[in-house]
Formats: C-alpha cells, structure tokens, sequence
C-alpha cells in the first residue's frame, strides 16, 4: 500500500518551528506520503532546514494564522490531485502511525473526516491535568458553536478525503478554526468519525504550542465568527 | 453664545467641512453630513431643547438621552467597523494565499 501513499498529502502548519520541523517531517517519508510545508511567515530558518527535502514548500508573505495556513496547503493538495488530506502539527506532537489508522478509517467506513483524539480510549498522552480542563471546556464550547460533539475539539490531527476538502472552505484564520471545520461538517452533513491519536508534549512543544490563557482569545475568536460569518 | 458653545460649534463645523472635502464623492454623502451637523449646532445653541424631548420619551434630563443616543450609535459603529474590517481581513488573506501558492517549491532539488 506504500507505493500510492503519494496522493495522501500531509499539511503542517508552520510559523517558527525551524528548530523541530525537519525531524518532524522526516518521519513522514517512511511511508512516502507527499507533505506540504505552509510556512506562515516565519522570521526563522524554516526555508533553509528544509532544503533538500522532498516536499512542497509554501511561505506565506504575512503572518496569517494555522486557519489560513491550513487551507492554503489544502488547495495546493487538491491541485496536485490529493485523494486524501491530513492536517500535523509542525512540532512533533503527533504520531506518523496515526495517519495509517485514520486512512483506514476513512476508506472502511466511508467516512469524510477523521478527527484525531488523545482522551479516547487507546490513546496515549502525557496532557497536563490544567491543559485537560481547558481542552474538556473547549470541547462544550465548541459544541455549542457547531452542534458536533467530538471528544477532543482541537486536534491538529485530522484526516479527510478530497471531496471533504474541497469544501472546507476556513475563513476564520487563527485557531477557532477548528469550530469552523466541525460547523463545515455539520453543515454539508459529512461522515465524521474519531480515532485515537498518541500526543507526546515535549518541552518544546509545551513551550511553543498554545497555552492556557490563549484559548480566551480562541473564545473570543469563535465568538465573532458566529456574528459575523 | 457661552464660550463652549463657540468651541463646539467650531469643532462641529470643521469636522462636517472636513468631511465633505474627503468623501464629495456624493450628493447624499454631503446632505447627511450637513443635516447631522446643522441639528448638532441646533442642540448646542439650545441644549434645553434636548431635555425637552428627553422628558417626552420618558428621560429625566437631556444629556442623559444623549447619551443613550450616543452608546447606541456608537455600538453600531464598532460593528460596522468590524465587519468591514473582517472583509478586509479575507481580502488581505486571498492575496496572499494565491501569492505564496504562485511561488510555491519543491525543495527536493535545492541544497543548502
């Protein structure tokens, strides 16, 4: 199966992760997956860990947020005739050998979307307990906003297949873009399905990802989106 | 005329020419400014004016209804400044997304 891995296009989102994204993205080419790089305007070095390296590289001009980040290295995929596409964070959160288990998914139960979850069962995380209320609350949040109940409402970790992406349209650039694509679900009546996924925060990852405080911004993000959209 | 009312009438008149030197663009542009501008100079000449019709929509005194006024208009206003402001946020967004997917590369050929 490894051999057509290449129209399964992975995205990682990245804004300053020169110290990490290479490793991370390294563990992507074992089984031959074509990866997208959206480099949202880093001041780093991103560019030039990356040289050498099979993948397609993307830079945005101005910093825009994971939202825009995603759905940039989204039409790119389609363009290069993407069957399936997987959203990973550029820091080393996530698991390689959760993608396999999410295509699976997507191809047995004809399901639309995979999101990745790290409280369900089977799943392996080492989330602190503060960062768990925060993510439990967001959830209800998030339910509330979009009328889906996932057990993990912002994982990085999601799986789709072409005609899934083509109509997730994000507009909402920062992080409530997650509500966003839950309410796309919702609204276009998609096939949707969770998979546990195994979460390892590092150090740097705790240091570099979302704190606690940044899901009030979040809030009030999501909350304008349901004004204004 | 009381020296704040000089002061304000100055300032309301200047504010109405200054904006009708940036946005001539129309006749009906003009005509609202100069009618807000002419009922402000009204109310100032004759502030107790407002309370009279505060005390007619069940308001104790004038500068409170101006008040209220004011919080609502001004409401509004944050509103349509955030929805423009979001348009140009989507706008500001495509251009750069179709920006960076024209220059995209594959890095596979390129050493460091």
């Amino acid at each position: 199966m490894a051999a057509d891995n290449h129209s399964i296009f992975i995205i990682v989102p990245g804004f300053n992760e020169a110290l990490v994204i290479r490793q991370t993205i390294e563990t992507l080419f074992e089984k031959k997956y074509s990866v997208v790089v959206v480099d949202d305007a880093s001041t780093d070095n991103t560019r030039k860990v990356l040289l050498g390296l099979p993948v397609y590289y993307i830079r945005h001009l101005s910093n825009l947020g994971q939202g825009a980040a995603i759905r940039t290295g989204m039409q790119l995929a389609l363009k290069k005739n993407a069957e399936y596409i997987v959203t990973f964070d550029a820091d080393g959160q996530h698991d390689v050998k959760d993608i396999e288990k999410m295509i699976a998914i997507l191809q047995q139960e004809k399901a639309d979307i995979i999101f990745g979850s790290r409280f369900l069962e089977g799943a392996a995380t080492n989330v602190h307990r503060s960062r768990k209320i925060v993510l439990k609350t967001a959830r209800l949040i998030n339910y509330l906003a979009s009328g889906i109940l996932l057990s993990d409402a912002n994982n990085g970790l999601r799986a789709m297949t072409r005609e899934a992406a083509l109509k997730m349209q994000i507009t909402e650039n920062r992080s409530s873009h997650n509500a966003q694509v839950q309410n796309l679900v919702k609204k276009y009546n998609l096939k949707y399905a969770e998979c546990p996924v195994n979460i390892s925060y590092s150090d740097y990852s705790k240091k570099k990802g979302l704190r606690n405080i940044n899901s009030i911004r979040i809030l009030y993000d999501l909350i304008l989106y349901k004004i204004f959209r | 005329m009381i020296p704040i009312q000089i002061v304000l009438i100055s300032a309301v008149v200047f504010i109405a020419f200054y904006m009708y030197l940036r946005l001539r663009s129309s006749l009906l542009d003009a005509v609202l400014i100069f009618l807000f501008c002419g009922v402000a100079v009204f109310f100032i000449l004759f502030p107790d004016m407002t309370t009279k019709i505060a005390q007619w929509m069940g308001v104790k005194r004038g500068i409170n209804l101006v008040f209220y006024s004011i919080t609502v208009f001004f409401f509004f206003l944050i509103l349509k400044l955030y929805s423009r402001m979001r348009r140009l946020e989507n706008k500001f967004t495509e251009m750069i997304r179709e920006n960076s997917l024209n220059k995209a590369e594959e890095l596979s050929d390129k050493k460091s």
